[in-house]
């Protein structure tokens, strides 16, 4: 398990040399996306209204940013969780050219096959700590403010050492909770035994 | 008689409180999660996430920006008189939800559950929630849970109905599997405070759950035996699967098992699970009859835990 600091944008090299487990730290600019966004866009058929180029880090999140004095501020930030946008994550890898999703759970199948085509990792929190990210992100501009309101809009962050999280899903598509499974389901046979859950139980048929 | 005013400022305060500051049995279970763990990397993820929590009570912004659906549950002094009645302590909350949420303490996330409309103040149909419970006396105590999304939405929150054939073995089993299958890669953030409503139709069952898991203390025991057992039985066994900060393995998988019950009909047993997430919030305050005002560490929802 190693630690490593990237810089955005991430390039192949960057995201091919990190294994399930590993710990990141991403600094650079970076863009945030929910439902709306990736509905308003994939589904609506709208255009992202900027490059993503040299911006290839999504970030999963709902913030608490409230204007004050002209300027935005702030308030809460923590990345939300990733296997809601399932449906969006391959189109999202493959169109907007990215190369490390940031996400609370992780992805399914379809995305890990993008990521693994085209070379991209997602990222997962350990902690729920907004205070402590706070000071590693900037607000830069944002993007949909008016078409999906705070929490959905596209804002585009200028991040300094923000993390650490845990590498979830690999360039190779190998999957890090697949291995917290299997460790789950192997100490569950010993608790149905402590529970006296019996080995061959199955539930009446009610409906 | 308590004075709407009196109430306008609690309210606010406890709303404020219950999305800005755990309560101390949860931060108990942190501490003694950082020394239970085993490896560097678990006791990582609560001390970070503890820190984290001390800088929102001291800064008085949310812990968690899911601040979550939002919850009032008023223990209510069956003597209790309110200025304007119970119809404007409902006004009065929901005013206080719409100006925490323009303050900041709150995020607009309450959304028309079809149209996607946000009318930026957590204030809808039926939002905010309210539930009563009547106690002898004259005060009234207001709680508020910033329920979060993430508990609620993966599997964590749910009931089945079971056959009396299948017993306890039965309902254990559906709580085990359920909760596993729910901390999953930290879909509901665990270690969860997990609430079990047994008996009763599926949603008297689904609300004691619910209770048992915003309101119940960590480490708090049902008084009678056959309960508490259950309560530590599925402790001990959920606490041994390895889950570990939002399920990234660890030693401490669930922070608390509160068990509920009421009777059922011969029909069937009711099982439901609700889980809190880690960062458990909640506030309560008393406002008592001549318009002083406590904050209490214990909702005491159900008598005496």
């Amino acid at each position: 398990m190693a630690t490593y600091y990237l810089n955005v944008p991430l390039t192949d090299e960057d995201v091919v040399q990190l294994k399930i487990g590993d710990l990141v730290y991403l600094s650079g600019p970076a863009f945030t996306c929910r439902s709306r966004l990736q509905r308003y866009i994939f589904d609506e058929k709208n255009k992202l209204p900027f490059s993503t180029e040299q911006r290839n880090l999504l970030i999963h999140v709902g913030p608490i940013i409230v204007r004050e004095n002209d300027d935005w501020r702030l308030v809460s930030f923590t990345p939300t969780s990733s296997i809601r946008f399932e449906k969006w994550g391959a189109k999202s890898v493959k169109e907007w050219g990215l190369k490390a999703i940031v996400g609370k759970t992780t992805m399914g199948e379809e995305t890990a096959q993008a990521m693994k085509e085209h070379k991209c990792v997602h990222l997962s929190p350990q902690s729920v700590s907004p205070n402590l990210w706070l000071d590693s992100i900037k607000i830069e501009d944002v993007y949909l403010f008016d078409e999906l309101g705070t929490i959905e809009a596209a804002w585009h962050l200028q991040l300094d050492k923000f993390g650490p999280f845990v590498v979830d899903i690999d360039c190779e598509g190998n999957n890090y909770f697949e291995g917290i499974d299997t460790v789950v389901e192997e100490n569950k046979k010993k608790a149905y035994k402590d529970l006296n859950i019996p080995a061959d139980f199955k539930y009446t048929k009610l409906y | 008689m308590i004075k709407k005013e009196v109430l306008e400022h609690v309210i606010f305060d406890t709303i404020k409180k219950g999305s800005c500051c755990i309560p101390k049995d949860v931060r108990e279970a942190f501490n003694r999660a950082i020394a239970n763990e085993r490896t560097q990397k678990a006791k990582e993820g609560f001390n970070n996430t503890l820190k984290s929590l001390d800088l929102s009570i001291e800064r008085m912004n949310p812990a968690c920006p899911d601040t979550g659906w939002p919850l009032f549950f008023l223990k209510v002094g069956n003597e209790a008189k309110i200025e304007g009645g119970f119809m404007a302590l409902e006004e009065l909350a929901r005013n206080m939800v719409a100006k925490a949420t323009k303050e900041g303490y709150l995020r607009a996330t309450m959304k028309h559950p079809l149209t996607g409309y946000d009318p930026g103040t957590n204030v809808g149909m039926n939002i905010p929630h309210f539930t009563y419970k009547f106690v002898p006396g004259n005060d009234i105590e207001i709680s508020y849970a910033a329920k979060g999304g993430g508990s609620e939405c993966f599997g964590g929150t749910r009931y089945k109905m079971i056959a009396f054939a299948d017993g306890l073995a039965g309902i254990k089993k559906f709580v085990i599997d359920a909760y596993s299958a729910a901390a999953r890669a930290g879909a509901i953030c665990p270690p969860a405070v997990l609430g079990v409503g047994i008996g009763g139709t599926g949603n008297i069952a689904s609300a004691l759950a619910k209770e048992a898991a915003c309101l119940r203390l960590v480490d708090s025991h049902h008084p009678e035996e056959m309960m508490s057992q259950i309560e530590k039985d599925l402790y001990d066994s959920i606490n041994s699967l390895g889950i570990g900060p939002m399920g990234s393995g660890g030693d401490t998988s669930v922070f608390s098992v509160n068990v509920e019950y009421a009777y059922t009909h011969i029909a069937g047993i009711a099982v439901a699970l609700s889980s809190n997430c880690w960062i458990a919030r909640r506030a309560t305050t008393r406002v008592y009859s001549d318009g002083r005002t406590e904050e209490l560490d214990n909702p005491n929802w159900f008598d005496g835990r």
